[in-house]
C-alpha cells in the first residue's frame, strides 16, 4: 500500500518536473548551445595566443591578431560567453526546478529570450571591438561601455525574475533539502549587477581618478569570480549532488554559516590580489586574511557534499556526477592554491607570474566550467526528455578537459615557481629568466589545445543532440 | 531566511562591507588626492602627460600591452626585488596614478615591469627599434612585434629623419625604409612619459638608491 502511494508520489513529482523543464526548454537550450559555442571560440583563441607566447614570431605584424588583443578577446569570451551564460542557465533551471514553479507567461518567455539574444549580440560585438582595437585596457573589463550596458541590461532582464522565484517557490517555509542551494542562486544573482554595474561606472563609464582605479579593479576580478560565478557552482553543487546520491548533506547545520562567510570574505578576498601593490597597508592586510579565510566556507561545502556517495540512479546521469564530483575537487583545489597565494611571502615572488594564472585558471576553467559542465549535462537530457548524449563523446570530452585544465595548472604553477624563484635573485638578467619560461610555454600550448579539442567535442555532442530532437521530435 | 527580504536584506549588509570598505573608501579617499608640489621646480607631480602620451595611452590599451606588463613597483614590506632589480626607486603609490585615465597596474609580467620604463630606456629611437623588432635591441625577447604600428615604404628621394636605424638583419629591403606610424609615435610619447622616480610626501626617494 504505501509502496504504491510512494510511487504515485514519485510519478506526479516527475510529471511536475517535467511539465517545469518543457516551460524553460528553448530560453535553456538557447542559452547552453551559445555558451558551448563561445567556449570553443574562446579555447581557440586562448590557444592562438599560447602558441604565440610559445612561439613569438607566429602570426607577426597582424594588428588584429596581436598576443594582447587575442588574450583580451578570449578571456571576456571564457568570462562572458561561457561561465556566466551557463552560469544564468544553471540558475534560470535550478531556481525553476526549486521552486516548483514552471516559466509561464508568454510575454515572460519572449523578454527572457530577447534578453539572451541581447547578451550574445553583446559578446559578439564586444568581441569584435576588442579585435579593432576599441579595448578600454581595463582587465576583465575590456568590453567598451556601451557594450557593458547591453551585458547589464541582458541581465537585469533575466535576473530579477530568478530572483522573484524564490519567494513564490511552492514549498516555501518548509526547509526543503535544497535551501542552501536556492540562497546561493539569489546571492549570486544580486552580486552580478551589483559587481559589474559598480566596477564599470568607476572604471569605463565614468572613470574615477586614476588612483582610485587599481583597488576597484582587484576587487572586481575577485568579486566577479567568487561572487557571481562561484556562488552559481557552488548552489550546482548543493542541488545536483545530493539528489544524484539520493543522500543527504553530511553537515547541514554548518551550511548557513559558509554562506554568510562565503559572501562576507569573497568581497574581501580580490585585494589579495594587489598584496604589495599601491594601496594602504591595512588593505594589504585585508587582502591577505580574506584570502586565506576563503578556506572556510569553501571546506564547509566540501564536508557537506564530498562524502556523497552514487547509488545506482540512472545510468545518463554518470557523466553529469562525473563533472559534478570533479568540480567539487577543483573548488577545493582552487581554493587551496588562492589561499597559498594569498600568503604574503609567497605572493612576493609568486604574484605576476604563472602561480597566479594558475589559480585563475582553476577557478574560471576548473571549478566553475567543470561544474556548470556538469549541469549542462544534466539538464539537457531533462530538457529534451531523452537520452541525447553519445557516451564514447562523453566521456572523451571530459577525460580531455580534465587533462588540459590540469596539465595547464601545474604547468603554469611549475613556471611561476621557477621564474618567480629566479627574479628574487637581482644578477639573473629578465631575458635570461624568460628563456627558463619557454619551455612552459610549449607545453602549455600543448595543453591549451588539448582543452580546445575537448570543447569541440562538447559542442559537437550537444550539437549533435539538438539535430536528433529536430529529426526525430518526441511529440 | 525562507523569505525573500530576510535573505536579499542579509545579502545586502554583508555584501555591504566590502562594496564601503574597498570601492567607496578608495573612491572617496584615494579619488580625491590632489597633485602634490614639487619644492624644486614649483611645478606639481605627478607630471602632467602631453596630449601624445594621452593618445599613446589608447594604444597601450588597444594593443593590451597590460596583458604582459605591470605597471606597479611593490612596497618593500612585502618584496625589495623589484627595487633591487632596479625597477624603480620606490615603491609606487596611489598618487603616481593621478595622470592615468586608465590605470594599468597589471597582473601579469610575461614582460618586466613599465612604472619606470621612461627611465629606464629614455631614447625614443631605442623604443622604436625595440616595438618594431624587439629581438634587434634585447636578444632572446618574447615579446612580440608590432609592425603593424610601422610603415615599410619606398624610399623617395631623401631618407626620411624618421626613419628607424635597423641593424642589418632586421632591416629592409634596399631602397625602402621603415617609419613609425602616429600610433606608433604616441605609444611611444607615452611610454617615455612613464616615471615613478619624483619624490611624493608618502614616498620619498632616498638619494643613496641603488646601493644595494
Amino acid at each position: 500500500m504505501s509502496t504504491t502511494t510512494c510511487r504515485h508520489e514519485e510519478g506526479i513529482k516527475a510529471a511536475h518536473e517535467s511539465c517545469i523543464d518543457a516551460s524553460v526548454r528553448s530560453p535553456l537550450l538557447l542559452l547552453f548551445g551559445n555558451a558551448l559555442h563561445w567556449l570553443v571560440v574562446a579555447a581557440f583563441l586562448a590557444f592562438l595566443a599560447s602558441v604565440k607566447l610559445a612561439f613569438p614570431g607566429f602570426l607577426g605584424g597582424v594588428a588584429f591578431l596581436g598576443y594582447g588583443r587575442l588574450e583580451a578577446m578570449s578571456r571576456d569570451l571564457f568570462l562572458y560567453g561561457w561561465a556566466s551564460q551557463a552560469a544564468i542557465a544553471a540558475g534560470i533551471w535550478l531556481m525553476a526546478r526549486l521552486s516548483g514553479r514552471p516559466l509561464g507567461g508568454v510575454i515572460l518567455r519572449t523578454v527572457i529570450n530577447s534578453a539572451i539574444v541581447l547578451w550574445n549580440l553583446a559578446v559578439l560585438l564586444g568581441t569584435l571591438a576588442i579585435l579593432a582595437g576599441y579595448s578600454t585596457g581595463v582587465e576583465w573589463l575590456e568590453y567598451p561601455n556601451w557594450v557593458s550596458s547591453m551585458l547589464l541590461l541582458s541581465f537585469l532582464m533575466i535576473g530579477i525574475w530568478v530572483v522573484c522565484l524564490f519567494d513564490r517557490r511552492a514549498n516555501i517555509g518548509s526547509g526543503g533539502r535544497a535551501e542552501t542551494a536556492l540562497w546561493y542562486i539569489v546571492a549570486g544573482f544580486c552580486c552580478f549587477p551589483w559587481v559589474y554595474g559598480t566596477a564599470n561606472l568607476l572604471l569605463t563609464w565614468k572613470p574615477v581618478s586614476g588612483s582610485a582605479q587599481g583597488l576597484v579593479q582587484g576587487w572586481f576580478s575577485g568579486a566577479f569570480l567568487l561572487l557571481w560565478l562561484l556562488p552559481l557552482a557552488l548552489a550546482s553543487l548543493y542541488a545536483l549532488l545530493p539528489r544524484l546520491s539520493g543522500q543527504h548533506l553530511h553537515r547541514r547545520n554548518l551550511s548557513p554559516l559558509g554562506f554568510w562567510l562565503f559572501l562576507l570574505l569573497g568581497g574581501w578576498a580580490g585585494l589579495s590580489r594587489l598584496i604589495g601593490g599601491p594601496i594602504p597597508a591595512w588593505m594589504t592586510s585585508a587582502g591577505i586574511v580574506a584570502g586565506v579565510l576563503f578556506l572556510i566556507p569553501v571546506l564547509i561545502a566540501v564536508i557537506n557534499l564530498a562524502f556523497l556517495q552514487r547509488s545506482g540512479g540512472h545510468d545518463g546521469d554518470g557523466i553529469a556526477w562525473q563533472y559534478l564530483r570533479s568540480g567539487l575537487f577543483l573548488v577545493l583545489s582552487s581554493a587551496l592554491l588562492g589561499a597559498f597565494v594569498s600568503l604574503p611571502d609567497v605572493s612576493a615572488f609568486a604574484r605576476f607570474t604563472g602561480v597566479t594564472s594558475a589559480r585563475d585558471v582553476l577557478w574560471l576553467l576548473g571549478a566553475v566550467s567543470f561544474t556548470l559542465l556538469g549541469v549542462l549535462h544534466k539538464a539537457t537530457p531533462a530538457l529534451l526528455a531523452r537520452e541525447v548524449w553519445c557516451a564514447g563523446l562523453s566521456i572523451t570530452q571530459y577525460w580531455l578537459a580534465f587533462a588540459g585544465v590540469l596539465l595547464l595548472a601545474v604547468l603554469l604553477f611549475l613556471e611561476g615557481l621557477v621564474v618567480g624563484l629566479a627574479l628574487l635573485d637581482p644578477v639573473v638578467s629578465f631575458l635570461n629568466i624568460t628563456s627558463y619560461a619557454q619551455p612552459f610555454h610549449v607545453l602549455e600550448a600543448a595543453a591549451w589545445g588539448i582543452f580546445l579539442a575537448s570543447a569541440v567535442l562538447a559542442a559537437t555532442n550537444f550539437t549533435r543532440a539538438l539535430a536528433a530532437e529536430r529529426l526525430f521530435p518526441k511529440n | 531566511m525562507h523569505r525573500l527580504p530576510t535573505l536579499l536584506s542579509g545579502i545586502l549588509l554583508v555584501f555591504l562591507t566590502s562594496w564601503l570598505g574597498v570601492v567607496a573608501y578608495s573612491t572617496l579617499e584615494l579619488g580625491r588626492l590632489q597633485p602634490a608640489p614639487d619644492a624644486e621646480t614649483g611645478a606639481t607631480l605627478p607630471p602632467n602627460y602631453g596630449g601624445d602620451a594621452i593618445a599613446g595611452e589608447r594604444v597601450y590599451a588597444a594593443e593590451g600591452c597590460a596583458s604582459c606588463h605591470s605597471q606597479q613597483v611593490r612596497q618593500t614590506s612585502i618584496t625589495g626585488t623589484d627595487i633591487a632589480r632596479g625597477w624603480g626607486v620606490r615603491p609606487s603609490v596611489a598618487r603616481d596614478y593621478l595622470r592615468d585615465s586608465t590605470a594599468f597596474l597589471g597582473s601579469s609580467r610575461l614582460g618586466p615591469d613599465l612604472s619606470n620604463i621612461g627611465v629606464r630606456q629614455p631614447k625614443a629611437a631605442w623604443q622604436f627599434l625595440h616595438l618594431y623588432r624587439p629581438g634587434s635591441v634585447a636578444e632572446g625577447s618574447l615579446m612580440p612585434s608590432y609592425s603593424h604600428l610601422f610603415e615599410v615604404r619606398k624610399i623617395q628621394g631623401q631618407c626620411s629623419d624618421a626613419a628607424l636605424d635597423l641593424p642589418a638583419e632586421f632591416a629592409p629591403k634596399p631602397g625602402y625604409e621603415v617609419v613609425p606610424s602616429t600610433d606608433a609615435k604616441n605609444l611611444v610619447a607615452y611610454l617615455l612619459s612613464l616615471r615613478h622616480d619624483y619624490p611624493l610626501p608618502e614616498a620619498p626617494v632616498k638619494k643613496a638608491a641603488g646601493a644595494k
